[in-house]
């Protein structure tokens, strides 16, 4: 007994500091909740006092403040959003606007959480439009966290089950996953705040469910074929296809030159790098309508006509070893740029990868009437800390933001209609105008709309592919046999039908 | 007349004492989550009570979150994530013990062990992300240490990478994860080599006994304990793999990679499906349990 009684004190000693470490945070939290109650009431109050002024003053602005009044005290703004939709436009801009002036006139300094999944020069070009914010509101301070779409899917929804949130903005390019979020009641809507008629068509309808608007557009990557270094073209004679047979003679001719291990270098990650080849080739040879049509699951993988293209265009390419084997994306812009491989199928984000934007050209496959685009989106989660503060800047990056963002390197292009094409950096402008010139549909990713496990069996099934090509008819059998054909069902695209 | 047991008083407030400090963390932070997993596993979305959640998965044929693809055999894998644990255990847990215990005796005789050792253990304490990346390199074409070997010795057709092809990617894996466990192996056994009496060996040695036939018939019986321990720890450790699979493979290509925990987590993180999460969680804890429940009775055997 006496053996066992110093190991047993030992532990309980420990066990008793865990518990008081426990019970410390739990006091403090209790703490921290405490004062944002009374924090919450002095702001009640001081609005209180403030319609009360308004009402002596200017009786006719006193709906629009009444609106804001909601917003800031409730968290359920149901009432408040549908105000707000029912006014026009302009009286939601107003509101915005006395927002604003509340913010500004307010000493106390205030800090706002964004996340996003931004990293190195990424962020770089992201925190311009922070900066210009910040500017405008001097006592307000932008903390920026990088967190990944596939980590905020992991740690989100468990904090917002808890009714908490870290982040006061958050970012993703995972629409689908924000409606997910919206249907468990975890989103604040953002009817009023922005317009959605002021963006291109086929970008607010991934964010829009139950009739009510759950996330701003950011700025849009396209992903328009294949790069290249002009110089390297220039040094070897190459020249751009004009047909599918000057495609593949292009490619044998690469095939030869000192040097080159493969024509094309497939980007490698979780896979989506080669989703995005096989979704060009769809489009070129089936057509833009073909890509609604397999979202919808109106057409499914192991149809004859995604087996004739994939099977007669793409799969003779790999076997013949025009494609690399999956190497990580990013390394792979290394080695391309060093000339080890002469086209690499990317999205715009590349041109703000590079060292030399303006050695950079590219080319669709022939005859390609489609682009995939998408954008990024900005949501306010019911519980930040910041709502009123959330939603301003969910409005400054959907507007004012994207100008900024797209005059940057930042290889994207402002899906905000007012935004002035001539603002767009230089190289991108280039490419953007060329799609447009070219009467290029801009379709949505396939993987991004269908998303959950589907998107990653999708990419998975790509990779093996990639090194079997011979396993064509497997692959899409079990992408057909695991689409998620009832839910996708009711997927609709403006303008076209699925 | 037989000496009258006197009954030893309970005393409650020296059990209470030393029970709830450890109890009350230990009932927030593991008993409560434990329960929770469980009851989750168990219900729908309404919280009523289903089997729905075990059914789906243990049916689910997609190859990234299928448990069992049974029709996909003898061909290479995918195979199902619990077959391919299964295929962990089967080929990692001897290499791993074997490699430990051999290195441990043969190190004993060798000129800086200690650094040799020290070396070893390094895959230990390797962030099993790191250490997935590192497996990626290892058996990277052109890069790799393994496809770079294999192919100056003339076997061309393995001189790839590993990672990428069906057939190659879960192997990789297993023997990638051997070098970074063997250190916790080698260091368990030369821990007990070290403590074995230089007699038996003296002893062995006047009696003309070869050094196979010292370590086949006295160091493996003495170390045995040791070997459990190690045996008990590496069947944890295949059985709950996670990081190094979705640092090097993320499962694939084609699901040919996955494992139990890495469906787990496409459960969770990605299909937001917690309640067929929590079903898997409680399928792999139940495997794990009957490693444990061996260890511990055997701990107790001893003990007796």
């Amino acid at each position: 007994m006496a053996d066992l009684s110093k190991p047993a004190i030992v532990i309980s000693i420990i066990a008793i500091i865990i518990s008081i470490v426990a019970i410390s945070y739990s006091a403090a939290m209790l703490g921290n909740l405490n004062s944002r109650v009374s924090t919450l009431s002095k702001e009640i109050s001081g609005l209180r006092s403030a319609i009360q002024h308004i009402k002596t003053v200017t009786p006719s602005t006193v709906t629009v403040v009444k609106t804001k009044t909601t917003t800031a005290v409730k968290t359920t703004t149901a009432t408040a959003v549908k105000t707000k939709t029912v006014t026009s436009v302009t009286t939601a801009t107003k509101t915005t606007v006395k927002t604003t002036t509340a913010v500004k006139t307010s000493a106390a300094p205030v800090t706002l959480t964004i996340y996003a999944p931004w990293a190195g020069d990424e962020k770089k070009w992201f925190m311009a439009v922070v900066k210009a914010f910040e500017k405008e509101h001097p006592n307000v301070k932008v903390q920026y966290v990088t967190m990944r779409a596939e980590d905020l899917a992991k740690a989100m929804p468990i904090q917002f089950a808890a009714g908490i949130s870290p982040a006061d903005v958050i970012f993703t390019p995972w629409a689908w996953w924000i409606i997910k979020m919206a249907q468990k009641g975890y989103v604040e809507p953002l009817n009023g705040i922005i317009n959605p008629n002021e963006y291109i068509q086929g970008i607010i309808y991934k964010v829009e469910w139950n009739g009510k608007l759950w996330a701003a557009p950011f700025t849009m990557w396209l992903k328009p074929g294949f790069w290249y270094r002009k110089s390297f073209f220039k040094a070897h004679h190459l020249w751009v296809p004009k047909n599918w047979s000057s495609f593949l003679k292009l490619l044998q001719t690469i095939k030869k030159i000192p040097g080159i291990v493969n024509p094309i270098v497939s980007g490698d990650s979780k896979g989506w790098p080669l989703s995005d080849i096989v979704e060009h080739f769809l489009i070129t040879f089936g057509g833009p309508k073909l890509q609604i049509e397999l979202i919808s699951g109106k057409v499914k993988f192991n149809s004859t006509i995604v087996k004739h293209i994939l099977g007669t265009y793409l799969v003779p390419l790999i076997e013949k070893g025009y494609f690399s084997k999956p190497i990580d994306w990013t390394t792979a812009i290394t080695l391309w740029w060093h000339e080890k491989y002469a086209l690499y199928f990317m999205g715009t984000w590349i041109t703000g990868m590079v060292p030399n934007a303006s050695d950079l050209g590219f080319f669709t496959l022939p005859g390609c009437k489609g682009v995939v685009g998408g954008a990024d989106y900005a949501f306010v989660p019911k519980f930040a800390k910041h709502l009123k503060l959330a939603l301003e800047f969910v409005k400054f990056a959907a507007t004012e933001g994207q100008v900024i963002h797209s005059s940057e390197p930042s290889g994207k292009v402002p899906t905000w209609l007012k935004a002035p094409t001539s603002k767009i950096w230089g190289p991108m402008r280039q490419i953007y105008e060329t799609i447009l010139k070219r009467h290029m549909k801009i379709l949505p990713d396939l993987d991004d709309s269908v998303g959950g496990s589907w998107q990653l069996l999708f990419w998975d099934q790509l990779k093996l592919l990639w090194v079997e090509p011979h396993k064509l008819d497997q692959v899409l059998n079990t992408l057909a046999a695991h689409f998620p054909y009832k839910r996708m069902a009711s997927f609709k695209y403006p303008g076209m039908s699925g | 007349m037989p000496p009258v047991r006197k009954r030893r008083r309970v005393k409650w407030g020296t059990i209470l004492f030393f029970l709830i400090p450890p109890l009350v963390p230990l009932s927030i932070f593991v008993i409560y989550p434990i329960i929770g997993t469980f009851y989750l596993s168990f219900v729908n979305d309404h919280n009523q009570f289903t089997l729905n959640n075990y059914i789906s998965v243990i049916q689910q044929t997609s190859p990234d979150l299928a448990l069992v693809l049974l029709n996909n055999m003898p061909r290479p894998p995918p195979w199902g994530a619990l077959i391919h644990n299964m295929v962990w255990l089967a080929i990692h847990l001897p290499l791993v013990t074997f490699l430990g215990l051999a290195l441990a005796y043969m190190l004993k005789v060798v000129y800086g062990r200690s650094i040799i050792k020290s070396i070893m253990f390094i895959g230990m304490v390797v962030p099993m992300v790191v250490g997935g990346l590192i497996i990626r390199f290892m058996f990277e074409k052109y890069v790799g240490v393994v496809p770079v070997v294999l192919g100056a010795i003339g076997l061309k057709s393995l001189a790839r990478s590993w990672t990428i092809y069906p057939d190659t990617a879960l192997f990789a894996l297993i023997l990638g994860s051997v070098w970074l466990w063997t250190g916790f192996s080698l260091t368990i056994h030369a821990a007990a080599i070290d403590s074995l009496p230089n007699s038996y060996l003296e002893a062995a040695k006047i009696d003309g006994a070869s050094e196979w036939q010292i370590f086949r018939k006295i160091v493996i019986p003495l170390v045995k304990p040791a070997t459990l321990t190690v045996v008990v720890m590496t069947m944890l450790w295949d059985l709950k793999i996670f990081g190094i699979v979705y640092a090097a493979t993320m499962g694939g290509p084609g699901g040919a990679s996955t494992v139990l925990a890495l469906v787990m987590y496409w459960y969770f993180a990605r299909m937001l499906a917690y309640h067929k999460a929590a079903a898997v969680a409680v399928i792999l804890t139940a495997i794990t349990m009957i490693p444990i429940s061996i260890f511990i009775r055997w701990v107790m055997r001893r003990g007796r």
